[in-house]
């Protein structure tokens, strides 16, 4: 187990960069979540980390030692693949010990190690099947099985349930967060499914064009996106972004915008930052997430409430069950509210929307910056 | 179904005759190959009277193999009367380690060119790749130029050296072919578990080759076992390999022409391809259509 730094790293293909200048840090037994749409760059980093690469400029160190010139196979880590590249010829077993085998580790050994993993990862009954005559779930146990037996520094995970079907992906995600509590290990973890990253990680570097957009717990890059990329990329259904223009209304700053002809105004909260007071006057984006969206709530009609409230049409319900979501027009952008199934309507009418003001971010129109 | 019930009794007949054309065509096809190598097989079991006096697609009366035990022990190939049989093991000698080189360097050229790409691996590939279209007349002056300079002209190991470097280029071409559609993640493995270029190679890639070795074994003894052009030029008297023996059989111009003899040679020197075509052919087809590897 070790920590991994990443220090103004640097990779380029030719004339094209497609890393600039990355800069992580993560702890002994963290879980890093690399994330973003592909192409981002970071299955890119993901190789560099594993050595498969090497990187144009910069320093890449697990625990103190600088491992940029380190041969992958002495750099003490584990990966797990997308499409598990198991040796087709090889048995489970031999699958498994083959790291152990050309490492030179003794026979009986290797024999207690596998059967640890095997009933660590329930594939005891597997062990002489050929990868051809595994399930893909099946498959994809005992490529960790292979990462696992090596006991590395650090383990590395490239996409590895996107060729599984959506039953089994919740299952081995839930299996690979229960073995990270279990064996308090280093994983970094590549996956371009923003729920993958929320739910497993205990830091998620967002990247996009090769640049890291924001490096944070999940729950503050979920509440605090430094960009309209990472504010859309990360939640589902995503933020919804309203043009608006910001003033002051009463001695309280508020946001503005159009709809149907009229001005909505919506007053920030008092404890709002002192920042947006330089923003007066000028447009922003107004970003809301739908579950801050929602149906008239009790207690909203105080002054100093968090809840304001406007009318609305509804386009399109879309229930999923829990919720359902409503589709309305707000400043001319179709938004998505998150409305309690019993208090949903239906298309056409006017309905009562409430918006918690405690949970909006404000954006710069042009650089996309939050404000 | 619908067809017949449109139209009726009418298209069941033009059905019938239409197939029947089909399999006439194809069974005339047929004939027209096959009927040399019946020729060929009915002569070779002839004693030569019988040949003399009757016509050339009749059966034999009487089926004798004298003709086949003289063309492999007696049958005189220049001034040496001891039969094909020395020449036969020449072809041996020549084809075996010509295949399982240009083979095994095909796989390794393959390998690198797919899995472990540098810096104009595109370029040599390309460069490989021309050399398939190079034609055989064309190298020989300087190959037999190099021959003589290593000292292996006129050798069974010159004529190995030869064909190995002429089969390189469709060596390379099958196992580059076989192995982009093998996935790299599975050498990023292999490399990560610690295993260097030829552990890879032997304990990895080798092991699932299997498909691509036998079309690669197949079309590199086909080429060499049927050589002729650099057999007679590469070697000479003892050296020469079956092919030019069997020339050297049917082309000689002194004495009675013994076509029984001739026709017994010339299929003991075709046996041996025909033999690898029907025990292997059908891993020759699935070879050259093997697709991606499941892992």
């Amino acid at each position: 187990m070790a920590s991994l730094t990443l220090d103004k790293v640097r990779k380029t293909f030719g004339s094209v960069e497609v890393l600039k200048e990355i800069n992580l840090a993560i702890e002994d037994g963290e879980f890093l979540v690399l994330v973003g749409p592909s192409g981002c760059g970071k299955s890119t980093l993901l190789n560099l980390i594993a050595g498969l690469e090497t990187s144009s400029d910069g320093e890449i160190r697990i625990g103190d030692r600088v491992i940029n010139n380190v041969h992958p196979k002495d750099r003490n880590i584990a990966m797990v693949f997308q499409s598990y590249a198991l040796y087709p010829n090889m048995t489970v077993r031999k699958n498994i010990t083959f790291g152990l085998e050309i490492r030179g580790v003794a026979s009986s050994e290797r024999d207690k190690a596998v059967d640890d993993v095997a009933r660590l990862l329930q594939i005891e009954n597997l062990l002489d099947r050929k990868p051809s005559q595994l399930s893909g779930g099946q498959r994809q146990r005992v490529a960790m099985g292979r990462a696992l037996v090596r006991n590395p520094d650090i383990f590395l995970f490239d996409e590895p349930l996107s060729n599984l079907d959506a039953k089994l992906r919740v299952d081995m995600r839930t299996e690979i967060k229960k073995l990270h509590h279990r064996l308090g290990a280093t994983i970094v973890y590549v996956t371009h499914d923003q729920i993958e990253a929320m739910t497993l990680a205990s830091r998620i570097a967002v990247m996009k064009g090769g640049i890291l957009q924001q490096f944070d717990t999940p729950q503050r890059i979920y509440e605090n996106p430094n960009n309209m990329f990472v504010a859309g990329f990360i939640g589902s259904p995503s933020m919804n972004f309203i043009d608006a223009r910001l003033i002051e209304d009463n001695g309280r700053i508020a946001v503005t915008f159009e709809n149907n002809g009229q001005n909505v105004v919506l007053p920030l909260q008092n404890n709002s930052p002192e920042s947006y007071r330089s923003w007066i006057g000028k447009d922003v984006v107004f970003g809301i997430r739908p579950e801050a969206l929602t149906h008239k709530r009790t207690g909203s009609d105080q002054p100093d409430s968090q809840y304001v409230n406007f009318d609305a049409k509804v386009e399109v319900i879309e229930p999923t069950g829990a919720d359902t979501m409503t589709v309305i027009n707000l400043g001319g952008k179709e938004i998505v509210a998150r409305v309690r199934p019993d208090r949903a309507t239906n298309p056409g009418e006017m309905m009562t929307f409430s918006a918690d003001m405690n949970q909006i971010s404000l954006f710069d129109p042009k650089s996309e910056l939050r404000i | 179904m619908a067809d017949i019930q449109t139209y009726g009794q009418n298209s069941g007949m033009k059905h019938t005759l239409l197939r029947g054309l089909l399999y006439l065509v194809l069974i005339l096809f047929s004939v027209y190959y096959l009927f040399p190598l019946f020729v060929m097989i009915t002569t070779s079991l002839k004693s030569l009277t019988e040949i003399r006096e009757g016509s050339l697609i009749s059966l034999p009366r009487v089926v004798t193999f004298d003709a086949w035990d003289y063309a492999w022990n007696q049958a005189c190939v220049g001034v040496e009367c001891s039969g094909i049989k020395t020449f036969f093991w020449n072809s041996v000698k020549m084809a075996i380690p010509a295949v399982l080189i240009s083979t095994m360097l095909g796989a390794l050229n393959g390998y690198a060119l797919t899995k472990f790409r540098f810096r104009g691996a595109n370029i040599i590939f390309a460069m490989l790749l021309f050399g398939c279209f190079v034609p055989f007349q064309v190298v020989l002056l300087p190959m037999s130029q190099t021959l003589g300079r290593l000292g292996i002209a006129n050798s069974t190991t010159g004529l190995v050296l030869v064909h190995v470097v002429y089969g390189l280029c469709f060596t390379t071409l099958f196992f580059r072919n076989y192995y982009v559609s093998i996935p790299d993640e599975l050498v990023k493995a292999a490399t990560i578990d610690g295993a260097g270029f030829f552990t890879i190679f032997w304990r990895i890639i080798l092991p699932i080759s299997g498909p691509i070795i036998v079309v690669s074994v197949i079309w590199q003894f086909t080429q060499i076992w049927n050589d002729f052009l650099f057999g007679a030029s590469f070697s000479s008297g003892d050296s020469a390999p079956m092919t030019v023996a069997l020339n050297n059989i049917v082309n000689t111009t002194t004495g009675v022409k013994q076509y029984n003899v001739d026709m017994a040679s010339a299929l003991l020197t075709g046996l041996p391809t025909l033999l690898v075509y029907i025990l292997a052919g059908k891993y020759f087809v699935r070879g050259l259509t093997a697709g991606s590897v499941k892992g």
